[in-house]
């Protein structure tokens, strides 16, 4: 692996430095001829009936094209989960945000006055907003075929969980709570769309997953598949939201109307209260431990609220409840999850999956019983480390493992030791690990893995089609060198093609950290195929076998002779006047050795890889305000292989960043069904001056099924950040935090309590 | 007014904002709408050197002013160092924010060649930046100013 020329490297990502020139044109950005631009109008209401809507004003101000309600949708319940989803609110809406009717007009300020004159008329109904009340008999229904409010039951159970506890010499018993928080990416959700005259609809959608959602939207819009065409320009940011949303349906039903292409961008203000925000969760744990410090067993139940209908919720708690069960050796566990509807905006993924919030939970846990124990925390992770080349409880196969060494080196770049033992008052740190997949079999029924296509055109030129998705991670860029290592060209000749259904091959996107290994793998599929075909070319040109052909540095050469050589791009000129202009073109794809898990079970290895990470935090708690710094942060990733270590420092960087502002500053505040901060005035998150120093460390055993052996980096980088503030607060006041995020009230009021006693 | 040392004799509505002039009317949409409000800096363009949230500056405000946007930052076919040293030190990841982000640094050092890393901070502090934790960002701009060895 030493002699890799471009995986490895740190090089500038490939569309850097037209973003930087403003030359790169985001989905906001575009426009196409006769396009028209769209408003939606929502229910101020959490729950209520709607008795009648008048669109008939709207219809007549200049400028308006057109004005559409439910009646103007094929009227079918979709989602991309649970059917629960219609376009528009059909005679009831239930939450604050949801859609009643939308316009098209000339420009945005036509539409936005158009909705003002739209009438609608509302009776209000019993509503409800939290999970745990919404799971109570008599509390109002948001859904009246789902009792309860229950929208999905999960469990999950191996070993015997009551005799492990029974045999554990202590039992950690808590209630955490995780709050509902904004992802907060740059540019708000929408989209364009455009129809053709056989009403074949065009996408243009910032979106994570291309493929996936042309299934559930063809659904929605009653057409067969093939009359949906998804293309993903350029997009300001994701970190999970941008999956399905009514916004984009929306969208397409006005263009249907009027038969021309519509825009709507969300303002920031619809962004918060109809985008798909965290699902926030009541987590219940029970861990058990020997005196050792040896886990016995671990008993969970998780309440998540899904908000008034089903994003992905009900997988977001499935994965609660047991991801976490292969980061030690746990051999007795059992986990129950309700995913619950409550009159709130629709909840969704956001980095991490439900593994962020129980991280945060079992991270918490781990810290106190290393507290009770007497056990230095980051030694408690070592002796119950899973550890590499072994199979978990839900028969995940485990090949690489860092975690050992992440915790080394994270605790080592703080100074764990010195500070441990030489504690200041008021100062702590406090340390936190997680695990993670590469790709989840069970997210989907089909098949899992990817796939790709390398072109090389007369010219020498390659380009790369992969169905996965780039929200700013640097999705291009890593495709980009993977495929140069491979076929041995320089960077700048790879360009990586714009994500469009009709051409690119089939992807799930990007999500549960799979890019990388599942996309990764596609295209270095695809990108062998190509090199085969072009090195019986090169052979031929250089009168040997095509198994003696290598290329490097954009040469192909006879191994062994390398000053036998003729260039990459005279092979791919020659190859193309051999095939009468027909350009080389590698098709390839990625098996995965994943299974889908046993349905009751849920046995089974999932992903081809597991990610590990370990985050340690310095803070410092002020005794007037209650007020918590973070003075320094390390943070150290078990990535297999960085295929571009620059871009996955930025990736631990912005998780980081992420875990600290959900920790010290962000909340959505619901007050009477509404969510009361819908802006960037009162929803805060981080700026340059809230980060401290943050320490990215790579750790790379290199795992077999990685390409180049890669794993990934995205939602792990988030997920340990949060405990590991709140185990460092603890460790500086002896405050646990058992509720995100921190209130800077409530440790001021537990300090003065403290020294009054 | 002026933009990117170009004139242009624009007649608009009163109540219109620059960002939308710009983007619209003149086509430059190098220059982002994150919210709308002035509180995420995506919309950052300099206004007579200064910079400004030009979702909160009325066009006709702009008059008579010189307006320089992220098209006018790299001049003559050259890139100015801070784009390429974002571009190289890994601070663009989506880069919707970075227009504004280059802007608001570019005025910094323009003023201050040599900043401090807290007054980087503070300087781009009305710049949000969800993808990069803002660490590799200060680094690039740190890589720009006269000391290196701060």
């Amino acid at each position: 692996m030493s002699d890799l020329k471009i995986v490895g490297l740190s090089c500038p990502q490939i569309d850097a430095l037209e973003k930087t020139m403003g030359k790169t044109r985001f989905v906001s950005d575009l426009d196409l001829p006769n396009m028209l631009h769209g408003r939606i109008l929502r229910s101020p209401y959490p729950h209520a009936r709607i008795k009648r809507i008048d669109t008939s004003r709207a219809k007549t101000l200049r400028g308006v094209r057109a004005v559409a309600t439910h009646a103007d949708t094929p009227g079918i319940m979709f989602g991309p989960r649970t059917e629960d989803w219609s376009i528009f609110a059909k005679d009831r809406v239930r939450f604050c945000g949801d859609e009643v009717a939308a316009v098209a007009a000339i420009d945005e300020d036509i539409a936005e006055e158009a909705l003002d004159l739209i009438r609608v008329e509302y009776e209000e109904l019993p509503y409800v907003t939290d999970p745990l009340e919404a799971m109570k008999p008599g509390a109002p229904l948001v859904h009246e075929d789902k009792p309860g409010n229950i929208g999905a039951e999960f469990k999950i159970e191996a070993g015997n969980v009551d005799e492990a506890l029974r045999n554990a010499d202590f039992v950690y018993e808590e209630r955490y709570y995780t709050n509902q928080v904004y992802q907060a990416y740059l540019e708000p959700m929408g989209s364009l769309v455009d129809i053709d005259s056989s009403g074949r609809f065009t996408f243009r959608i910032g979106t994570q997953i291309p493929s996936m959602i042309r299934i559930t939207y063809a659904k929605a819009l009653d057409v067969p598949l093939d009359k949906v065409r998804v293309i993903v320009p350029d997009y300001g940011g994701a970190f999970g939201a941008k999956m399905e949303n009514n916004v984009h349906l929306v969208t397409a039903i006005l263009a249907r109307k009027t038969g021309r292409p519509v825009k709507i961008i969300n303002t920031r203000h619809d962004d918060f209260i109809a985008g798909n925000p965290r699902v926030p969760m009541y987590i219940d744990i029970k861990l058990g431990a020997t005196r050792e410090g040896m886990l016995t067993g671990k008993e969970v139940r998780v309440v998540g609220g899904a908000g008034a209908r089903v994003v992905y919720a009900q997988a977001i708690v499935s994965t609660a409840c047991y991801r976490v069960d292969s980061l030690y050796r746990f051999q007795h566990v059992r986990s129950t999850g309700y995913t619950v509807y409550t009159n709130t905006v629709p909840t969704s993924c956001f980095r991490g999956f439900g593994n962020s919030q129980m991280t945060f939970v079992l991270e918490s846990s781990m810290d106190m019983v290393a507290d009770h124990l007497g056990i230095d925390p980051a030694e408690l992770r070592i002796r119950n480390d899973i550890g590499p080349n072994t199979v978990s409880v839900h028969g995940w196969e485990i090949k690489s493992c860092g975690l050992k060494e992440c915790v080394s080196k994270a605790t080592q770049a703080i100074g764990w030791r010195e500070k441990r033992s030489n504690r200041r008052p008021l100062r702590g740190v406090g340390l936190s690990c997680c695990n993670h997949v590469s790709g989840n079999r069970a997210f989907v029924r089909e098949f899992d893995g990817g796939a790709g296509i390398v072109r090389v055109g007369r010219d020498g030129r390659v380009t790369v089609y992969h169905g996965e998705s780039d929200m700013g991670q640097g999705q291009k860029t890593a495709f980009a060198q993977i495929v140069a290592e491979r076929l041995g060209v320089p960077l700048k000749e790879i360009s990586v093609a714009e994500v469009d259904t009709d051409i690119s091959p089939f992807g799930f996107g990007s999500f549960a950290t799979r890019g990388t290994l599942m996309g990764g793998n596609g295209v270095l599929a695809a990108a062998t195929e190509a090199f085969k075909q072009l090195a019986e070319v090169a052979a031929d040109m250089l009168e040997a076998n095509a198994d003696d052909i290598d290329c490097r540095d954009g040469n192909f050469f006879v191994k062994g002779s390398p000053e036998i050589k003729v260039p990459f791009k005279d092979v791919a000129e020659k190859a193309a006047f051999d095939r009468h202009g027909a350009p080389i073109v590698g098709t390839g794809f990625y098996d995965p050795p994943t299974v889908f898990p046993d349905a009751k079970t849920k046995y089974g290895n999932i992903s081809p890889a597991y990610p590990f990470g370990c985050h340690v935090a310095e803070v410092e708690v002020d005794p007037d305000t209650g007020q918590v710094t973070v003075l320094n942060f390390a943070a150290a990733h078990d990535v297999g292989k960085a295929i571009n270590p620059m871009a996955t420092e930025g990736q631990i960087q912005g998780g980081v960043a992420q875990g600290l502002g959900w920790t010290l500053m962000e909340n959505m505040v619901t007050e009477n069904g509404k969510i009361m901060n819908p802006g960037f005035l009162d929803y805060i998150i981080p700026t340059a001056m809230d980060i401290p120093k943050i320490t990215p460390l790579l750790v790379e055993p290199v795992e077999p099924n990685g390409p180049y052996g890669a794993k990934g980096i995205g939602e792990p980088a988030l997920n340990p950040s949060m405990s590991a503030i709140t185990n460092a607060i603890y460790n500086a006041t002896g405050i646990r935090i058992k509720e995100l995020p921190v209130s800077a009230e409530k440790i001021l009021a537990e300090l003065k309590n403290r020294r009054s006693d | 007014m002026h933009v990117n040392n170009e004139e242009y004799r624009l007649e608009v509505e009163p109540n219109r904002i620059l960002v939308d002039v710009l983007r619209e009317d003149l086509g430059l949409t190098g220059t982002k709408k994150g919210c709308g409000e002035g509180k995420c800096g995506s919309c950052t363009v300099l206004m007579d050197g200064l910079p400004v949230n030009s979702c909160m500056v009325l066009a006709v405000q702009a008059d008579g002013k010189s307006i320089l946007t992220i098209e006018g930052v790299a001049t003559e076919g050259k890139v100015h160092p801070l784009q390429k040293a974002f571009a190289e030190k890994g601070a663009v990841q989506c880069g919707y924010c970075t227009p504004g982000m280059i802007l608001t640094s570019k005025a910094l050092l323009d003023e201050n060649t040599a900043p401090s890393e807290g007054e980087i901070r503070s300087a781009i502090a009305g710049n949000l930046c969800r993808c990069t934790g803002y660490s590799k960002i200060v680094e690039a701009i740190v890589s720009c100013t006269t000391d290196e060895s701060k």
